[in-house]
């Protein structure tokens, strides 16, 4: 099994105050990693050193091989690692489609692509992901106008266009219904083994249908990992948690 | 002028001077930078009418003596008060209405900008006119080999006391710490009972009059024009921005660079030294485009 | 079939374009007046500089107050190469006004404008490069949003120093006047004929399709994606600095031939050329017609000069007043400007598109 995303010792301090505090973290090629812990703990933050959005105060992160600690943004995002935000960000003046051709990003260099009109190569994947988010009747609209759950239709569908080796998502289901819940975990079952995924998420429910393994994050580093179940009858977690029903009920 | 004439040789008294009208050029910009550094640190408005607030002091100078006969000195704070209610009218039937959009009040701002210099223009046609300032100010104080105009003398003490006066309103007043609180956070300022819209009104209101202020003191010093205020706008800006919204920054920005035209200027001339300076304050605008003072803004 | 606007269908658009400029093209051959002539030459200028301004503003989202800059370079580049042509280098290798600010010899940096090629290479290609070099200095660092208005706003302000002060070599506030008309290919360009119109006309037709054609490219859309979110085309993998460089150039470039045709038209440049005031104005041009259409910042470049010498001298500052007003509620109520409005009101027209599901991803497209 190889290790394809690897924290070592990634500390990010403010001044005195650490949001992440020599976290180790370390996701096998193909799994489906779930990142909990409640508000505060780190998780947003580690996603941000990961993707290059903020620098880490110290320690190396280490994606396929590589170190990419402290890299430019989209020089890791063209190594393979996708990321999907909390807030669903896609661009809100260009329609659904153009959005999607955007994140199909197989050559970046900005004169290669002066000379592409629309992607005779892409056209296929654009048209399979077009179908997998639902999205096929609103290629028009601009991305501005669409409702919050087609938003992160649209965000999830250019994540899986842009075909990252590793996808982060983040609270990818917040605001979903029941059913559109349903159909991200089939979506996120099915990228699992080809594509490795760490989910940052809340909704408990939708963390047992696809975590194989979870992370708990408290106060910027590892509280608990493991298996759901093992992770769920640990007495320090259930210390954290006073009182309550362990992590079942942590929001 | 020839080119062998581009850079004047150093000697010493001459070049003192050139630090004391430094000094000048500094509190010039200074006073000038003073109402939009209020504006810019409060609001993050980018108030491109600005120059023409300046404008308007001198000009409202120019109407009050010509017209009425009123004293150049009464002038003063009478620009402040009138120039003030013109920049109240502004916020609310404008900037109030722009705030979550910047750019668009830069934009927006230069079109007042234009309808402003046109206006006058318009009325008092595009000649320009003079101010009779009060005789002792008119000349020029001589000390050994230093030549200064007592106008000069007399705007200098005039920034450092408007200077103090509004650090005196942000930091003793009741009013200062409500503007200071919306500074830094204006929901939570909100949920305090603090009314920011009359906040902001007050502060661009009193921006605006410290501008108009300015006018009527540089009115004293130079003939007026309706596009006089251009002149300033840019320089205004530099200050601010490079002082980075904060009043001790613009203090501390409007020194340098005075005294950095005024010795750049020394030693070759006013132009170019303009040209060296701007091109300084862009390098450092790239390093740290959030201004001398405040801590960096950098990918964190 | 989809309802959709026809103001977004891209037949229609090119269409729109190739009438305006067939139009515009035999617009000489229904009058006679050299100096009318002169005049709407001058109006295509104004449409160039406003096509720089909406290429990066409206498309590329970067508010520059200094495409003068790369006007005033090339408008110097040219006059430079003017000047020269009409210099003779055995009996009369020095232009006048140098010779009156006591200059023995012809400067180095005038000398490659002997050679009419390498003048306009240089007037535009020098122009070019500092826009690349600023892109670089702003955009590495991720200066965005006002801070980039305000830092090309002091760049002009310092080139305008620049020329006003360094006499010898500009000839300061008194400007460059080459005698002579531009001469190219044995053939004088006559500023008061119908030629400098085609000339004009021209060179802004080729810069437009150009620009539309390279929007409606990936890099087009790559672009308009930057512009809305930055951090998002990060993440997808796009070095975004290096996509507004190269936008910021290419506008730079269409500014230069602004500046380069300019001077044919009036054989004179001054740091007028270089003013803050002129710059900022193609910004009012561009918002008023439409930045976020090509034509339409086009047509409101042009509309609102031929108004402004319709007007004429007496009513000018009446007219500026109306001017600025009109901005004020561009701004603040209408940002798409009369393209915007345009587009509302060709809502309303019944418009359906047929569409096989392969032509669907390339037709959806909200770009103009």
């Amino acid at each position: 099994m190889t290790i394809i995303l690897e924290l070592k010792e990634v500390t990010k301090a403010y001044d005195a105050y650490k949001v992440v505090d020599g976290f180790n973290f370390q996701v096998e090629q193909g799994e489906l990693r779930c990142l909990l812990g409640p508000n505060g703990a780190g998780k947003t933050t580690t996603i941000d050193l990961i993707t290059g959005r903020q620098k880490s105060t110290s320690g190396m992160i280490v994606f396929d091989g590589k170190n990419i600690t402290g890299q430019r943004e989209d020089k890791i995002a063209k190594q393979g690692v996708g990321r999907k935000f909390q807030v669903p960000a896609v661009f809100k003046d260009l329609t659904v489609g153009e959005n999607l051709q955007v994140a199909f990003s197989k050559n970046t260099d900005p004169f290669a692509n002066m000379f592409r009109f629309g992607n005779k190569d892409g056209r296929q994947r654009l048209q399979q992901v077009f179908e997998l988010v639902g999205l096929e009747d609103r290629l028009d609209i601009l991305g501005g106008n669409l409702s919050h759950g087609e938003t992160q239709w649209l965000e999830i569908g250019m994540v899986l266009t842009q075909n990252p080796k590793l996808l982060l998502m983040d609270e990818p289901t917040a605001g979903m219904t029941e059913q559109e819940t349903q159909k991200t975990s089939e979506i996120f079952n099915r990228l699992k083994g080809e594509h490795t995924l760490v989910v940052v998420e809340h909704d408990m429910a939708f963390v047992r249908e696809i975590a194989d393994v979870i992370t708990l994050m408290h106060l910027g580093k590892t509280l608990a990992e493991g298996p759901m179940r093992e992770v769920e009858n640990d007495p320090k977690v259930k210390e954290v948690y006073l009182g309550s029903e362990g992590i079942t009920d942590a929001a | 002028m020839s080119v062998h004439d581009f850079w004047t040789p150093f000697s010493l008294e001459p070049f003192l001077n050139a630090l004391l009208i430094g000094l000048s050029i500094a509190s010039i910009w200074l006073v000038a930078a003073l109402g939009l550094t209020i504006i810019y640190g409060t609001m993050g408005v980018i108030n491109m009418a600005h120059g023409e607030f300046i404008m308007l002091g001198a000009y409202s100078t120019w109407v009050m003596q010509y017209f009425i006969g009123i004293p150049w000195l009464l002038c003063l704070p009478l620009s402040f008060i009138i120039v003030g209610f013109i920049g109240w009218l502004v916020e609310r039937g404008l900037i109030r209405h722009l705030y979550e959009r910047p750019l668009d009040t830069l934009l927006a701002t230069w079109g007042v900008s234009l309808v402003l210099i046109q206006s006058i223009r318009l009325i008092f046609g595009g000649e320009p006119q003079y101010i009779d300032a009060p005789s002792w100010l008119k000349t020029v104080m001589v000390i050994d080999f230093i030549h200064i105009p007592w106008m000069r003398i007399f705007i200098f003490f005039l920034a450092l006391a408007l200077v103090a006066m509004t650090i005196a309103i942000l930091y003793r007043t009741n009013m200062g710490i409500q503007i200071r609180a919306v500074m830094q956070n204006k929901e939570m300022a909100a949920s305090f009972g603090i009314n920011s819209k009359r906040v902001y009104g007050l502060t661009f209101a009193y921006g605006a009059g410290l501008a108009g202020i300015s006018g009527a003191m540089f009115s004293g010093l130079k003939t007026i024009f309706p596009d006089m205020g251009l002149g300033y706008v840019v320089e205004a800006f530099l200050v601010v921005v490079t002082g980075g919204g904060e009043v001790f920054g613009s203090v501390a920005t409007a020194g340098i660079m005075g005294q950095m035209l005024s010795v750049f200027s020394y030693f070759t001339n006013e132009t170019f030294g303009h040209f060296v300076l701007f091109v300084l304050i862009v390098i450092f605008l790239r390093f740290r485009p959030q201004g001398i003072f405040t801590p960096s803004m950098a990918r964190r | 079939m989809q309802r959709a606007n026809l103001y977004h269908d891209k037949r229609a658009q090119w269409a729109v374009y190739l009438l305006f400029f067939g139009i515009l093209a035999i617009i000489p051959l229904s009058m006679d007046d050299p100096f009318t002539m002169n005049q709407y030459a001058r109006y295509g200028v104004f449409g160039m500089l406003a096509l720089s301004v909406s290429l990066v503003w409206g498309y590329g989202g970067i508010l520059s107050l200094g495409q003068g800059i790369a006007f005033g370079m090339a408008a110097y580049g040219m006059g430079a190469t003017m000047q020269m042509q009409y210099q003779d280098p055995v009996n009369d290798p020095i232009p006048s006004f140098m010779l009156t600010n006591e200059l023995e010899a012809l400067p180095t940096v005038w000398e490659p404008f002997w050679n009419t090629s390498v003048g306009i290479i240089l007037a535009v290609g020098v122009p070019v490069v500092f826009f690349i070099i600023f892109g670089i200095l702003m955009f590495q660092a991720r200066i965005a949003g006002a801070f980039v208005a305000i830092m090309t706003l002091a760049m002009l302000g310092a080139w305008y120093s620049m020329a006003y002060d360094m006499q010898p070599f500009t000839a300061g506030f008194n400007g460059i006047s080459p005698p002579s008309a531009f001469t190219a290919f044995g053939v004088e360009v006559d500023p008061y004929s119908n030629m400098i119109y085609w000339v004009s006309l021209g060179v802004l037709t080729v810069l437009t399709l150009g620009s539309k054609a390279l929007l409606q490219t990936k890099f087009g859309t790559i672009v308009q994606a930057i512009r809305d979110d930055p951090e998002r085309a990060r993440f997808l993998g796009y070095n975004v600095a290096y996509y507004q460089i190269v936008l910021f150039a290419l506008s730079g470039l269409i500014a230069a031939f602004a500046g380069l045709v300019w001077v044919m038209i009036t054989q004179f440049v001054s740091p007028t050329s270089l003013d803050i005031f002129f710059s900022i104005t193609f910004v009012i041009w561009a918002a008023v017609g439409g930045r976020m259409s090509l034509f339409g910042a086009i047509f409101g470049a042009m509309f609102i000069n031929a108004a402004q010498s319709y007007v004429g001298d007496e009513f000018q500052a009446t007219w500026l007043i109306i001017l600025g007003a009109v901005f004020i509620v561009v701004v603040r109520f209408a940002p798409k400007g009369l393209a915007g409005l345009f587009e509302y009101a060709l809502s309303f027209v019944p418009y359906r598109v047929r569409e096989t599901p392969q032509s669907r991803i390339d037709v959806s497209s909200q770009s103009e």
